[in-house]
């Protein structure tokens, strides 16, 4: 006998070693994970960790309102990239590097639900909280205009939902309201002055003065700023700028100011009905036709769609100058892989919005294959200065300073009434502006991401 | 960016009478159902939307004149359809349950239009006589250097003014009107005279759902066609008949053109341009109650 103690149990095991034991234990069995890649302490974020067998989207895009007929290409765009997903197929053999397999995501089938934003920021946020609350989409995704994709990508972040944004073109969606839950595919209006400026000033010349009319909202102003910046850079000067209420449809009072100046470009930074109102209206009063300053009076419009060209007539846009982030007659491979399954499914050619939100729907399923995971940290890490190719703008960075894509752009040009060969090619391409040109420094914007993980 | 030079008040002054002309159309419309049936009618921007979308596509199909005679009657026909199939059964209700009756019925035709057109811009082509410009200082000597105005907005301008005084040779110079006007004032002696008042004033709701036709075929190439338009011109068009004084014609008349040069001077200034037209209406009403020439007895 001794007096010695001894904290040995009766199994031969003292507290010490259980002690000792358990962390090796426990270090043996994180070890695998120290040398993972996006290897993150899982916990539920979001509607993270999906349950069953199924994964569901949430596609809120205007269905009804200004933006209805963008709102429903894109849906279109959105389907087809879910049956893309489940069955293969499109982009799903161009995009490069890709570990998609056309077999669902993370061996779940990808199912989904819609919402409408009434083009408008509250309804957007009131539908985006149902599909996140209610149906528990893993991701949203949608919107055709940029107030829009800015308060839910507020939203999203707050509720720690990734938000792949569709067409939304402000500088702020990825400058000073940029969030670590938010990603743009789409080009923005920094990139269209950068791009257009000099295209502009080749075509009409250094010495020009410009008036700007604007939408007045969020993208109208950062597009009008812009367009100043960099046609200012250029040689021009500005006579002025008039902001215009967004529902305005007759210009008539605006368009007397600019006459009444000594502008001879007019830049209209409208889009969809508000530009084809307005340069409808800009032709009615003879501006194309009219001379300012020895020179003809012309016409810019910096954001094309061909929905709006469609709407502002052939006759009205023959000629004029601008920038869209895609076009259907693109021949690169994966262009012409998404541009033939869908005029297969649909009968006619996606628009540029129908293209933006299906490469993000696909960007967003090949992020959770690369990550192993939906966690989302682990997928916004994975985006996170993503660099790919075949999906129709070339070589692509989705760069993680900024959660923006930099990639090449178009400028374009309205196609004369005789020079069109069918419905659908209102535009031309005039420039594939490259993606070194487009880029620029993430750090001139305010703003910024966040945490990976919301408070 | 405020420019007073003799051009560019020329200019807005013009801008400002076809920015009227327009609300002059739609408030004659609107005022004319009002001071005759007592009836708010907040389908009216719609009736002119169904003119839009229909003069846009008979004139692309079978040209502009044929839209120029079947628009103003079709809407006609439609208004009287919609008195006697729906207001007809609110004339004794209060203003709350026309106004929620009439703006339902004026979105379900433009949800139904967007349905039917899609909700992107129609192109209406301007026909090939109305096209182009008109030198105006050629016309206006005191002009200073080169001045042009669209030839169609000008058109616009005279139709209205034309329009203008067609309701009032009606009301004023034909014994129609003289029933109609006293119909407005008591419309109980008119039926203990035996006068059949209903049938006048279910008339006179065709009226002015074709002074809407007709605001549609001329004012579509202006106001676009596009399914938002109606709703857009709504307001300021019942701001107009508030102004002018419920009822009154002169006043209805007064007032477009009063908030057309308002909406126009001050077009430089997104913040004055957005409140001017109810800056306007609160101070009138403050001075005139009844409006600018609201008549005594009428609706009160």
């Amino acid at each position: 006998m001794t007096d010695v103690k001894s904290d040995k149990t009766a199994s031969g095991w003292s507290r010490r070693d259980v002690l000792k034991g358990a962390s090796v234990g426990a270090v043996g069995a994180a070890t695998p994970m120290f040398f993972t890649k996006n290897a993150w302490a899982e916990e539920a974020i979001g509607n993270y960790p999906v349950k069953g067998s199924e994964v569901v989207f949430g596609f809120n895009v205007p269905q009804t309102g200004a933006y209805a007929d963008e709102g429903a290409d894109e849906l279109r765009a959105y389907k087809l990239a879910v049956k893309h997903l489940n069955g293969g197929g499109g982009m799903l053999d161009t995009l490069k590097p890709s570990k998609l397999t056309g077999n669902g995501v993370l061996g779940k089938k990808v199912t989904y639900v819609t919402g409408d934003t009434q083009t408008n920021a509250d309804a957007s946020r009131t539908s985006a909280r149902r599909m996140i609350e209610r149906d528990k989409v893993i991701m949203v995704t949608g919107g055709s205009s940029s107030g829009i994709a800015i308060a839910q990508q507020y939203l999203c972040h707050e509720l720690g939902i990734i938000f792949m944004c569709g067409l939304t073109h402000s500088n702020d969606t990825t400058g000073k309201d940029k969030r670590r839950y938010g990603f743009r595919h789409f080009f923005n209006a920094h990139m269209t002055g950068k791009a257009l400026a000099p295209v502009l000033s080749n075509e009409y010349g250094s010495d020009r003065r410009a008036f700007h009319l604007t939408a007045d909202y969020n993208w109208g102003h950062t597009q009008q700023q812009s367009m100043q910046q960099f046609t200012e850079a250029e040689g021009w000067s500005t006579a002025g700028n008039i902001l215009t209420p967004l529902k305005t449809t007759d210009f008539s009072q605006y368009l007397a100011q600019v006459m009444n100046s000594d502008a001879d470009v007019l830049v209209l930074n409208h889009y969809g009905a508000n530009m084809v109102n307005s340069l409808t209206n800009a032709v009615n009063f003879g501006m194309r036709d009219m001379q300012k300053n020895g020179k003809n009076l012309e016409i810019v419009v910096p954001l094309y769609s061909r929905l709006m060209a469609a709407g502002a007539g052939s006759a009205n846009i023959d000629g004029v100058l601008g920038t869209s982030g895609w076009n259907w007659s693109l021949q690169d491979d994966g262009s012409k892989a998404f541009v033939d399954s869908f005029v297969a499914e649909y009968g006619f050619p996606p628009s540029q919005a129908a293209h933006t939100c299906y490469v993000q729907t696909l960007l967003y399923a090949n992020a959770c294959e690369m990550a192993g995971t939906f966690y989302p940290p682990a997928v916004i890490k994975a985006l996170e200065d993503f660099e790919f190719t075949g999906a129709g703008n070339g070589s692509t960075l989705y760069r993680g300073a900024d959660h923006q894509c930099i990639k090449s752009m178009l400028v374009m040009q309205g196609n004369s009434p005789s020079a069109r060969t069918s419905d659908f090619d209102y535009l031309k391409v005039v420039q594939e502006v490259d993606r070194e040109t487009a880029n620029y420094d993430p750090s001139i914007f305010p703003g910024e991401l966040g945490p990976y993980k919301p408070a | 960016m405020f420019d007073l030079s003799i051009n560019a008040f020329f200019m807005q002054l013009l801008t400002g009478l076809q920015i009227g002309s327009i609300y002059v159309l739609i408030a004659l419309g609107l005022t004319l159902i009002f001071g005759t049936l007592g009836v708010v009618n907040f389908a009216h921007g719609a009736l002119y939307l169904v003119a839009i979308y229909l003069a846009v596509s008979i004139s692309d199909a079978f040209g502009f004149g044929l839209a120029l005679v079947l628009v103003p009657a079709i809407l006609f026909v439609l208004g009287l359809a919609m008195e006697r199939g729906l207001i007809q059964y609110f004339y004794n209700r209060p203003h709350t349950d026309q106004i929620l009756v009439t703006f339902g019925l004026a979105i379900v035709i433009q949800e139904l239009l967007k349905w039917i057109f899609g909700a992107n811009n129609v192109p209406f082509a301007i026909p090939q006589w109305g096209n182009g410009i008109i030198m105006m200082h050629e016309w206006f000597p005191f002009l200073e250097g080169f001045v042009v105005y669209p030839k169609w907005r000008m058109i616009l301008v005279v139709v209205s003014i034309v329009t203008v005084a067609a309701v009032f040779a009606l009301l004023h110079l034909t014994t129609f009107g003289l029933v109609i006007r006293a119909g407005m004032r008591d419309p109980e002696m008119l039926k203990f005279l035996g006068v059949n008042i209903n049938r006048r004033f279910m008339i006179v709701f065709g009226l002015g759902a074709m002074i809407a036709g007709i605001a549609g075929v001329f004012g579509g190439p202006v106001t676009q066609v596009s399914p938002e338009v109606g709703m857009h011109l709504l307001v300021p068009s019942f701001l107009v008949v508030v102004i002018g004084g419920m009822g009154s014609l002169g006043g209805a008349v007064l007032a477009g053109i009063l908030i057309g040069m308002a909406q126009s001077f001050t077009a430089h200034d997104i913040n004055l341009s957005t409140i001017i037209v109810y800056l306007i209406t609160v101070i009138v009403l403050l001075v005139r109650p009844r409006g600018l020439l609201g008549a005594k007895g009428v609706f009160e």
